[in-house]
């Protein structure tokens, strides 16, 4: 007991003196009370996090009226058309559709650029190696907010590429220094002796890149797609710039917001929470299935 | 093989990244230090003031209050998200039962876009139709509606948002480190007879100590640049009240414009906003730093 709540770190019999004090019953009893304090302390906070997400759920299965009178938790009828009213009336389906050009393309894109660079930079010795590495490495540190979207949005114009998704993609795939760092960490953990071998038996530098480490590298491309598509499925103030004038090209986190302002004085509140809901719950079940690699990720950022 | 079928070779596969991170990482920072200097409106002829865009900054009360509000927002978020997610990391390294189901619940809003969950939290918080206003009164634990985004408590209920999607992600941070103190160690003091409090202060704490710096670090940067979440809940309002320093950046380089009238573009003013935004950030990161130099010694 003493030792589980050591590793909890947790003041449960407050010292060992005490215990010895009340005798071998109190100091149990004081361990029962304490492990009691513990878990209601995690099931609150397991509730307020999960509070949210609870109610766009439950919320998006109410009638209007009920959502907005009522105080209930579950719908008194579970009211699925919300769902294909926000599909077909509030724009969903273009919106949807949106999100997912958007993100398979961006994380593609990305994937495809950062495991070139980390090819070559692990591979090959080049003049400017270092300048190179220690760009990417800067480009994760400066922030100077919004401002450089204007020079970005500007050069797209010059592309002729704002009026389509294409420069939102272009952008979010510039921003590959993380998923960079992560392949080449994961090119550490690809023999040598492979591709020598390929390229002695005639494979070209480019040919063994796409025949023999792609397929290699599949685990570090699963981890890092999942943080680019992510970042792109859940990115807002770079789409919502790009289709202020379109606003056919906007993704489910920009068509939503954008209903706060509806053109009804009465807003739908169901259909907004069925909008959250479609576009939040594919990321949740791709979190569901692959938690695992999400947080060793993110955990792998402090252990370096 | 031949040098240039290895510059080749090199450059067909670097390429697209260097040009995707000059065009698009180093030419816009580029254009934000030169415009800067300048008097741009966006379109047409462009010209040089010197250091006038920072004069102007200087008594721009509008910004200094929102440089006010984000030192208040970031404060608040680090009040809260720091020590709980610490305390859920502790807990969550032990034998707990339950503890990988745990931990996945308490991680999983870093998955949720923050647009969308400020939309919701938007929604849920309304003083008069949301949702907990309604569980609160139904249970009597207020009297009448609470206004959360009212000009009194805006800036408590964005606080409580962006903590709400940060607490899961600094929990496994902290789950990281503490996983890299030997165990052994632990064991050795409970043999010389310390409790658990003491373990925890006396191993636990500067065991943690460099990991927990740059923790708190990336939590610093992180809350000081965050201002999607506002933006989506009350765009800075009401009067004000919530305007962060990004929030108020990102409004100087895409005005909405007003019924009709085209809107006032001042892009020399935003970059000379953004830069000083950016050394704030860095200024404060820096003390930090060098406040907290003493946490990287582990003794």
């Amino acid at each position: 007991m003493n030792e589980q709540t050591a590793a909890m770190g947790k003041p449960v019999p407050r010292k060992r003196q005490d215990g010895a004090a009340f005798g071998w019953a109190g100091a149990r009893l004081a361990a029962i009370a304490g492990r009691a304090v513990l878990w209601i302390f995690l099931l609150a906070v397991a509730l307020l996090t999960l509070f949210p997400i609870l109610m766009t759920v439950t919320g998006s299965l109410m009638t209007n009226a009920e959502l907005m009178g009522g105080g209930r938790i579950l719908p008194s009828s579970w009211q699925f058309h919300n769902y294909a009213e926000a599909w077909r009336q509030s724009n969903f389906a273009r919106f949807t559709w949106n999100s997912v050009y958007m993100s398979v393309a961006a994380t593609v894109g990305t994937l495809l650029v950062a495991a070139a660079a980390a090819y070559v930079v692990d591979r090959r010795h080049f003049p400017g190696k270092s300048l190179y590495v220690g760009l990417q490495a800067s480009t994760m540190f400066v922030s100077v907010g919004a401002v450089v979207l204007r020079p970005q949005f500007d050069l797209m114009v010059k592309l002729h590429l704002s009026s389509s998704l294409w420069g939102v993609i272009l952008i979010l795939i510039s921003a590959h220094a993380s998923t960079f760092f992560i392949l080449l960490g994961f090119f550490k953990a690809i023999p040598r002796e492979l591709d020598e071998s390929a390229m002695l038996d005639g494979s070209g530098f480019i040919r063994t890149f796409y025949r023999i480490i792609l397929p290699l590298l599949a685990p570090g491309l699963g981890v890092s797609g999942l943080f680019a598509f992510r970042h792109a499925w859940n990115e807002y103030i770079l789409p919502l710039v790009f289709t202020l004038t379109d606003p056919g090209l906007q993704t489910l986190t920009v068509g939503l917001a954008n209903l706060r302002y509806g053109a009804s004085a009465a807003m739908q509140l169901n259909l907004m929470m069925a909008g959250a809901c479609l576009s939040i719950l594919p990321m949740l079940v791709v979190y569901m299935l692959a938690n695992k690699s999400f947080m060793q990720v993110t955990a792998g950022s402090v252990k370096g | 093989m031949t040098r240039w079928t290895r510059l080749r070779e090199n450059s067909l596969l670097l390429l697209p990244s260097v040009i995707l991170t000059v065009a698009l990482g180093i030419y816009p920072l580029i254009w934000v230090l030169r415009y800067m200097f300048y008097d741009y409106p966006g379109y047409g002829e462009e010209t040089f003031v010197g250091l006038e865009n920072f004069r102007r900054l200087l008594r721009d009360t509008a910004f200094w209050e929102s440089v006010r509000n984000t030192f208040v927002f970031a404060g608040g978020k680090l009040l809260i998200t720091v020590p709980l997610s610490l305390v859920l990391a502790v807990i969550l390294n032990g034998r707990l039962r339950g503890r990988h189901f745990l931990r996945a619940v308490f991680f999983m809003p870093t998955v949720v876009s923050t647009a969308v969950i400020a939309v919701v939290f938007y929604l849920i918080f309304n003083s008069y139709n949301g949702m907990v206003n309604q569980l609160l009164m139904k249970y009597h634990l207020i009297g009448s509606p609470f206004e959360w985004l009212g000009p009194k408590h805006a800036m408590l209920t964005v606080i409580l948002a962006a903590a709400w999607g940060a607490v899961g992600n600094y929990m496994l941070l902290f789950l990281a480190g503490l996983q890299s103190i030997p165990h052994d160690l632990y064991e050795a003091a409970a043999i010389d007879g310390a409790g658990p409090m003491q373990r925890f202060w006396r191993i636990t704490v500067p065991m943690l100590g460099p990991v927990m710096q740059i923790i708190i670090m990336l939590a610093i940067i992180a809350s000081l640049k965050g201002y999607e979440s506002i933006m989506v809940m009350t765009e800075g309002g009401p009067i004000g009240k919530t305007e962060v320093m990004y929030l108020y950046l990102y409004k100087l380089l895409f005005p909405v414009a007003t019924s009709g009238a085209p809107a006032d573009q001042q892009f020399g003013y935003g970059s000379a906003v953004g830069f000083t935004t950016a050394v704030i950030v860095g200024i404060i990161t820096a003390a930090y730093y060098w406040m907290s130099r003493k946490m990287n010694k582990v003794f």
